[in-house]
């Protein structure tokens, strides 16, 4: 660091500067001086001992100045000088403090290699656990009725027939039953029964409005069986949430309206949805709901360029069934049929998880490796 | 069922295109399952929902067509020519003794027939239906079958004993050989078609015909059976026969009672085109469950109410009439056009069992209309919403279960009896499936300890040793016949609790892994106690008891090694430990504790620590340390923890090292050194005398 051979140490006077401009010309010449120095290469001792010529409390510059220059200084060149050493002090401050930092950071990359941190090595990786897929699914979906009024409740999966078929208007030998093949449990001898398995969240639906006067607005996600052989896209247990909304002045349109909502939600504002009417014994007029086909995008030709495997061309993808609850229903739960309306649905869970995260085996859901749980964090 | 376009212009003039004739049937409710172009035209592959029988034939899809396009629909009225000599109540008496299985039955004879093989028009048809080609009269009344929805049935007229027909329940135990040549025994409630006045059985009513009566390439003379029997009865017949049929379908469904006679019609017209012969004149008909039409009023009030938006009256009455519902405006408001106080009165058509209310018709009108016209609007909340109660509990729980490395796994509650026996408490009934699908999966389980063993096992199986895993599931048991689902965290783990890495050596998880997690949880509740003992399947010298709140609480779980009688039906080959919690009371306590959680103002001055290393007897616990400390109520004692525990070299045998740490702590001052020897003097001589313990230097 060269002594500061600069113009602080003599008075104005000294210097011959009589008028505003010709103090300003010297500050400039000191303004100089400070960027000459201030950017040589620094390290950490040089970039103090510049600190220490500059802003030095005894003799650095800054002070010098102040003594020698302003304090002197006739009332006419005061103000200007006091403006200029102003600039000049914010000027030595705010580039010290950037020349610190380049010091500092190229004083830490100059320390030797083995110090350094190898970046392509892992960290301390502390094992952490997952929320299972389906979980993930049913907090979602709750979290999206929740938020337009949909409270949640639950119900047994050991159910009674008249819950799980009754109830909603399915007598015995009704047709719908065959394609609800049903585990039945084995009682003992003399005990009420019989008992069976839910082969729907719908019987969830009873037990609420027998508790609950209109309105009512709940979902109810839970597990349900049906007696399938299992391949890759039946299991004998799968997850079902349950939706229903009754009320005086509930609509048709109140109901597209909400699985409208819901889908756009879950799948992304640019699906589409259709409704195709359909037929339940608990729900009518029934529909079946489809969303434009998530993997080509509606258009049913896959990325590749052939036919999309998900949807096979046909652009839509059914998605699961719903529609206003029958009038009989409210009989069951001594609703008044001509004061009350309301929509249910009903979403298979596993069979959404699988379309959006494209998951072709529906097994994996259960058997539980960790490898397929470690890859939805 | 296979619609074959060209079939259906037989009863509606259609200009446009199979493919988007799918479209229309499938956005009004008839579902397709797909479009095949092959020799025959294109076929639709219909899906219909079983509440629809009508459109079990082409006739039906035709009138959903009509209403859809609002095309005229042809009528069916086949004009035979019949003998004006012979009559046919001459030839056969019929009588329904079973009115209430059979409210119709119809017989027509044709005299003459020439049995051969069917012209190609009616073969290619067939085909196209997916029916095989038998002969001419058997493949005509598929062919009316398929045509009309209505199912019919040949028998050989000479085959017939006594020409006496008699409809009637069977009897139990009595056996019958049907077509297909399987003996079936049949229950009082299958209605049986019978000759000689009831004595033997030549068919099982709606179902399937006998085979001793069947027609064969010697018949001459045919009778047609066109009957009606009762859906629910059909439907019974078939589950306890295990048999389905294209009849049964139809019956079961609901078959129109009115195109019985029809149908036959059709079907004598066919015969004697493609068969020859002679229609005997007239028709038998015995039709003892004929019934008035149903009168149904549709207001616009109602439509509005259920659907939220309107249909104008013009497409509203085409719709209905083109269904066959006949509608009559009978408001006072007639003359006002889409009146909002408009009523139609409507005649159920009688091959529409399913709509015979108000609701029926809203939903026929809205679906043939389109369901896109009704504006899709979110509803108004008039209620708040809630969670699930436990919601909070268990999200909390879930979150730190998972951040102390466990995964949530779901699993299939069905277990083999066997396994589910390995946990089971002796005192709690299993819930056992009565048709199971196998014995692996032959009840649900007692306790989630079974199959998240299982989920361990299957992990093991395929390559993974470090295994961490959680549910939050239920179990399954019967109380006094009654079944009850309770709510449990199951929690499993085995292997390294850390593994090999550059930074850390390998650590196999043990005991101490699992009881730091779960008090960990237990935090959120309060803190679980620890108790000695625990059920049979936990090893003996690492188990242990939970229970939360105050001593002598009902137990509330157990965790610990996995006993090695247990480990070893699973093949488990590295220690597995396993817990299981009453989430009840998990929860319960939960909110409790939350509820009662006060703010502790932080110490203002400096804790000092001070350690103690004793010797303690083998099986001497830390408890008794703590709780001799304790004892001497020093306030300033804030806290006791095992800071070391050693055994081995400079340690007597039969005796284990412990490490001490006492913190003190003052509210009021900082300790001096005085104050702490004082405290560090009496807890050496409590633990020399309560324990006897032996103090090393610390």
């Amino acid at each position: 660091m060269p002594t500061v051979d600069n113009p602080a140490g003599k008075t104005l006077a000294e210097l011959g500067a009589a008028s505003p401009d010709e103090v300003a010309q010297l500050f400039s010449e000191v303004r100089a001086l400070f960027d000459n120095q201030a950017a040589k290469q620094l390290d950490p001792a040089t970039w103090e001992a510049l600190k220490q010529v500059w802003t030095g409390r005894k003799s650095g510059v800054l002070t010098l100045i102040t003594d020698n220059w302003l304090k002197p200084a006739t009332p006419e060149l005061k103000r200007a000088v006091g403006q200029e050493l102003n600039k000049l002090k914010a000027q030595v401050e705010s580039t010290l403090e950037a020349r610190k930092r380049d010091v500092e950071s190229l004083a830490e990359h100059a320390a030797s290699a083995k110090d350094r941190a190898d970046l392509s090595l892992p960290g301390v990786l502390r094992p952490v656990g997952t929320h299972h897929l389906i979980r993930q699914v049913f907090q979602e979906i709750e979290d999206i009725f929740f938020s337009i009024g949909f409270s949640v409740v639950e119900g047994p999966e050991i159910e009674t027939p008249y819950y799980n078929f009754e109830a909603l208007n399915i007598p015995e030998f009704h047709p719908v039953r065959d394609d609800m093949d049903t585990f039945y449990l084995e009682l003992p001898k003399g005990a009420p029964g019989p008992l069976l398995l839910r082969t729907h969240t719908s019987p969830v639906q009873i037990r609420t409005m027998e508790k609950r006067q209109p309105p009512v607005r709940v979902i109810v996600p839970g597990k349900v069986y049906r007696r399938d052989n299992p391949d890759a896209t039946h299991s004998f247990m799968f997850h079902q949430i349950e939706g229903l909304a009754v009320d005086s002045d509930i609509t048709f349109c109140d109901f597209t309206g909400t699985i409208d909502y819901f889908v756009k939600q879950f799948f992304g504002e640019s699906v589409k949805t259709r409704f195709r009417p359909s037929y339940f014994p608990f729900t009518e007029p029934s529909v079946e709901f489809d969303v434009s086909c998530v993997f080509c995008g509606g258009s049913g030709t896959a990325k590749s360029g052939g036919t999309c495997g998900k949807c096979k061309g046909s652009r839509w993808i059914e998605l699961f069934g719903a529609g206003m609850v029958d009038p009989a229903v409210y009989g069951f739960v001594n609703y008044d049929p001509k004061k009350v309306s309301g929509f249910a649905f009903g979403i298979g869970i596993d069979r959404l998880a699988m379309l959006k995260y494209g998951i072709d085996d529906i097994q994996a859901f259960f058997q539980n490796d960790v490898r397929f749980l470690r890859q939805f964090p | 069922m296979k619609v074959a376009y060209n079939w259906l212009k037989e009863f509606v003039d259609l200009s446009v295109p199979a493919e988007e004739i799918a479209s229309r049937l499938a956005f009004s409710g008839t579902n397709i399952a797909g479009i095949e172009n092959g020799a025959h035209g294109a076929v639709i592959d219909a899906e219909i929902s079983s509440n629809r029988p009508d459109c079990l034939g082409m006739l039906g899809i035709a009138r959903e067509i009509s209403a859809i396009y609002r095309l005229p629909l042809k009528p069916v009225a086949p004009k035979p020519a019949e003998s004006t000599s012979a009559k046919a109540s001459g030839a056969v008496r019929v009588k329904i003794e079973a009115p209430e299985l059979c409210g119709r039955f119809t017989a027509r004879v044709v005299r003459g027939v020439k049995i051969q093989p069917s012209p190609a028009w009616l073969k290619n048809r067939l085909e196209a239906a997916g029916v095989a080609s038998i002969n001419n009269v058997v493949d005509i009344s598929n062919y009316v079958l398929l045509e009309l929805g209505h199912p019919l049935h040949t028998f050989d007229y000479d085959l017939l004993r006594n020409h006496s027909i008699v409809v009637r329940r069977a009897k139990a135990g009595e056996k019958l050989k049907t077509l297909d040549g399987i003996e079936r025994t049949l229950d009082p409630g299958i209605p049986l078609v019978c000759d000689t006045d009831g004595a033997r059985a030549v068919g099982i009513g709606g179902i399937m015909g006998g085979g001793e009566t069947e027609i064969s390439f010697s018949t001459k003379n045919v009778l047609i059976e066109c009957a009606w029997f009762d859906p629910i009865a059909i439907r019974r017949a078939t589950r306890f026969l295990k048999l389905h049929t294209e009849a049964s379908t139809r019956f079961g469904r609901g078959a129109d009672p009115e195109m019985a006679e029809t149908a036959s019609r059709r079907c004598a017209e066919l015969i004697l085109q493609l068969a020859g012969g002679e229609l005997l004149a007239g028709v038998i008909d015995v039709y003892p469950g004929k019934r008035a039409a149903k009168k149904i009023t549709l207001t616009r009030a109602e439509f509005l109410r259920v659907m939220g938006a309107d249909v104008p009256d013009k497409d509203l009455e085409a719709i209905l009439s083109a269904l066959g519902f006949a509608p009559v405006r009978v408001d006072d408001n007639r003359g006002a056009a889409n009146s909002l106080l408009a009523a139609w009165e409507c005649t159920q058509p009688s091959w529409r069992a399913d709509a015979e209310r108000e609701i029926d018709l809203v939903e026929e009108v809205a679906r043939v209309y389109g369901l896109d016209n009704f504006p899709p609007r979110l509803p108004v909340a008039r209620i708040a919403a809630a969670r699930l109660p436990h919601h909070e509990a268990e999200t909390r729980l879930r979150e730190r279960l998972i951040g102390l490395g466990y995964h949530e796994i779901i699993t299939i509650p069905h277990v083999a009896e066997e396994r589910n026996d390995l946990f089971r408490p002796p005192d709690a009934q299993v819930a056992k499936l009565a048709n199971p699908l196998s014995e692996e999966a032959g009840v649900l389980k007692s306790t989630g300890l079974v199959t998240l063993a299982g989920a361990i096992e299957w992990n093991l199986n395929h390559g993974q040793r470090n295994i961490r895993l959680f549910e939050i599931g239920r179990q399954y048991r019967l109380v006094d016949g009654k079944p009850v689902e309770t709510r449990v965290l199951t929690v499993g783990a085995t292997g390294a609790a850390r593994e090999q890495g550059l930074y850390d050596a390998a650590r196999e998880y043990n005991f101490a892994d699992l009881k730091g997690d779960l008090d960990a949880i237990g935090a959120l509740s309060g803190g679980f106690r620890w108790e000695d003992g625990g059920p049979e399947w936990l090893n003996a010298a690492k188990r242990g008891t939970l229970r939360l709140g105050q001593e002598g609480n009902q137990p509330i779980g157990a965790a610990g090694l996995l006993a090695k009688r247990v480990a070893d039906k699973f093949k488990f080959r590295q220690d597995v430990f396993l817990a299981e919690l009453d989430l009840g009371a998990v929860d319960c306590m939960f909110y409790g504790v939350k509820n009662n959680r006060r703010y502790e103002p932080l110490p203002r001055f400096p804790g000092v620590e001070r350690d103690f290393s004793v010797f303690l007897e083998d099986g001497q616990s830390f408890a008794e340390v703590k709780k001799a400390i304790e004892a001497l109520g020093i306030p300033e004692v804030t806290s006791v923890a095992a800071a070391d525990l050693f055994r081995g070299k400079n340690v007597p045998a039969g005796k284990y090292s412990l490490l001490v740490r006492v913190t003190f702590q003052s509210r009021e001052a900082t300790l001096t050194e005085a104050q702490i020897n004082d405290f560090s003097g009496r807890i050496v001589s409590a633990l020399e005398k309560t324990l006897g313990a032996s103090l090393r230097a610390a």
